[in-house]
């Protein structure tokens, strides 16, 4: 089966087999290897590096690497496009405390137990005022990506990564997570040859539902219709959140309950998740996010107005013009941009800012409009929101979200978390 | 221009808008979505600033909805309810009083 990522490079999934992995960590622990403790933030990128999402990154980048995605927007191999710095970062004291050397191979660990091993082939600072300028086009620490970057610990460390623990995704996520290789053998029990990737980290309204529709029926072009030979992939991102986000729970079921209940086909619509904590990179984290569903193997990747932005640091169409700055080629997926999609009065639907003419009269899908419905627990009209996606959504308020569809500091918490990495054996 | 009335919106079910006929307010009600109808309860600035002192999980949305967010559903059936007893939306003021009893 065709196993060809971003940058044209063949998918491999660095993970070793349990026995194998078993026989390493024992000699590990003998022959005394430093260890290392990771968090949450770090655990998730080691998941993703070992399955291929980040294809063709191998492990956390090298101070090289780092540079040439800020300034060029390339790794350092001068050719292949990438627009967010995946890194590692460690403090001072801990890295004194701990010895860790270049050239060292560390365990990792997380939660106690033996996670990856991290051969450390560089270790670096930067400046982060200066990364934060180039990736986010800001400084000011009001932006969550920006945030992220001045929390890093002072150094860094870079260099490849093989798993030795695969993670347990715990319930409701189990079914949603397929890695890279899952998701392609998924697609071609499908049949598809057309896989458009929706983003979200939203509960669905029937803009977005609209939203999907229009691009599957721009994407299918001329294809034969004698079966299904295409569909829409809702990848949502699971990761780290902010009180007023929906619950992680909720997204996911909310996305899935479209196919359940007919809004679109069962073989035309698949949800999965990929763990990924938002950067609100705007112009940039399009661009990531493209890399990442090529390593899922998708063909198309739908970006909508202000896709992955945040407050005001964007202009919502950034993120469209930014993939005339790429060089034609270096993407292996095709973007289909979108403008808004409203509800008109007039024309008594949900339409598209490209088609109607009564953008006087439009209602927009505003988040805070929907979010201030659903904190009433006020059922909206089916065409503004689905009614089994409503009750999705208030169910998993009572299941996951104690009593509430938004994060709150009890959820941050008290919350199950979305995969746990066991004991070795 | 018309002045500011930093709103509250308070969506309509059923329930509510029964509740709302019954005291001869259903008039008050717009609809916003596809027949979705909500009751706008107006604030002053000086009660904006108020409420988002009591409720600090509150927010004044100035960029979209130009209204008061985020506030409690418990919150909201406070106030819904003094609409419906003194059958006027200018109940802001004694409900501000009361919390801050």
């Amino acid at each position: 089966m065709e196993m060809i990522g971003h940058g044209g490079k063949e998918i491999v999934e660095r993970i070793l087999p349990k026995d194998a992995a078993i026989k390493r960590v024992a000699e590990m622990k003998a022959a005394k290897v430093k260890e290392l403790d990771v968090r949450l933030q770090m655990a998730t990128e080691v998941i993703d590096i070992a399955y291929g999402f980040f294809s063709p990154l191998e492990g956390f980048m090298t101070k090289a690497d780092v540079e040439s995605v800020c300034n060029n927007m390339l790794l350092a191999d001068g050719k292949t496009v990438w627009s967010i710095p995946i890194v590692f970062d460690i403090s001072e004291e801990e890295l004194k405390k701990s010895g860790i050397k270049q050239y060292d191979e560390v365990l990792l660990t997380y939660t106690g137990n033996p996670f990856a091993i991290f051969d450390v082939t560089d270790i670096y600072t930067l400046d982060k005022k200066e990364v934060a300028m180039k990736v986010y086009g800001t400084t000011e620490d009001k932006h969550p990506g920006v945030k992220r970057t001045y929390q890093y610990q002072d150094k860094f460390l870079g260099g490849k990564i093989t798993l030795l623990n695969p993670p347990k995704i715990n319930e409701p996520f189990t079914r949603f997570w397929l890695t890279p290789k899952q998701m392609r053998e998924r697609f071609k029990e499908k049949g598809w040859e057309m896989i458009i990737n929706h983003q979200t980290r939203n509960v669905p309204h029937t803009g977005h539902e609209w939203l999907m529709k229009g691009a599957y029926l721009g994407a299918y072009g001329s294809m034969m219709v004698d079966k299904p030979r295409g569909g829409v992939l809702v990848n949502a991102i699971i990761g780290s959140k902010r009180p007023g986000d929906y619950i992680d729970e909720a997204i996911i079921l909310c996305q899935e309950a479209q196919g359940k209940h007919g809004y679109f086909r069962e073989d035309t619509f698949l949800t999965t998740c990929s763990l990924w904590d938002m950067r609100y990179a705007g112009p940039r984290e399009a661009i990531f996010h493209a890399c990442l569903r090529t390593n899922l193997g998708c063909t198309h990747h739908m970006f909508g107005r202000d896709h992955a932005g945040v407050g005001t640091y964007y202009d919502p169409y950034d993120a469209h013009r930014i993939f005339n700055k790429v060089p034609e080629g270096s993407l292996g997926i095709k973007p289909i941009f979108n403008l808004d999609w409203w509800f008109c009065p007039v024309c008594d639907e949900v339409t598209y800012m490209g088609l109607c003419g009564h953008k006087d009269k439009k209602a927009s899908f505003s988040g805070t409009l929907i979010r201030s419905i659903i904190q009433d627990g006020v059922k909206p009209p089916r065409r503004i929101f689905r009614p089994e996606v409503f009750d999705m959504i208030m169910e998993c308020a009572e299941k996951y979200g104690f009593g509430n569809a938004f994060v709150t500091e009890d959820y941050l918490k008290n919350r199950q978390p979305v995969f746990t990495i066991g004991p070795l054996k | 221009m018309a002045e500011e009335t930093y709103p509250i919106n308070i969506w309509i079910n059923e329930e509510r808008l029964e509740k709302l006929q019954a005291a001869g307010l259903a008039s008050m009600t717009k609809e916003v979505l596809a027949g979705l109808k909500v009751l706008a309860v107006p604030n002053t600035a000086e009660q904006r600033d108020k409420v988002l002192k009591l409720f600090t999980m509150a927010k004044y949305d100035a960029a979209t909805t130009r209204s008061i967010e985020n506030m409690p559903r418990q919150v909201k059936d406070q106030i819904f309810d003094l609409i419906i007893k003194k059958k006027s939306l200018d109940v802001m003021s004694d409900f501000i009083k009361s919390v801050e009893k």
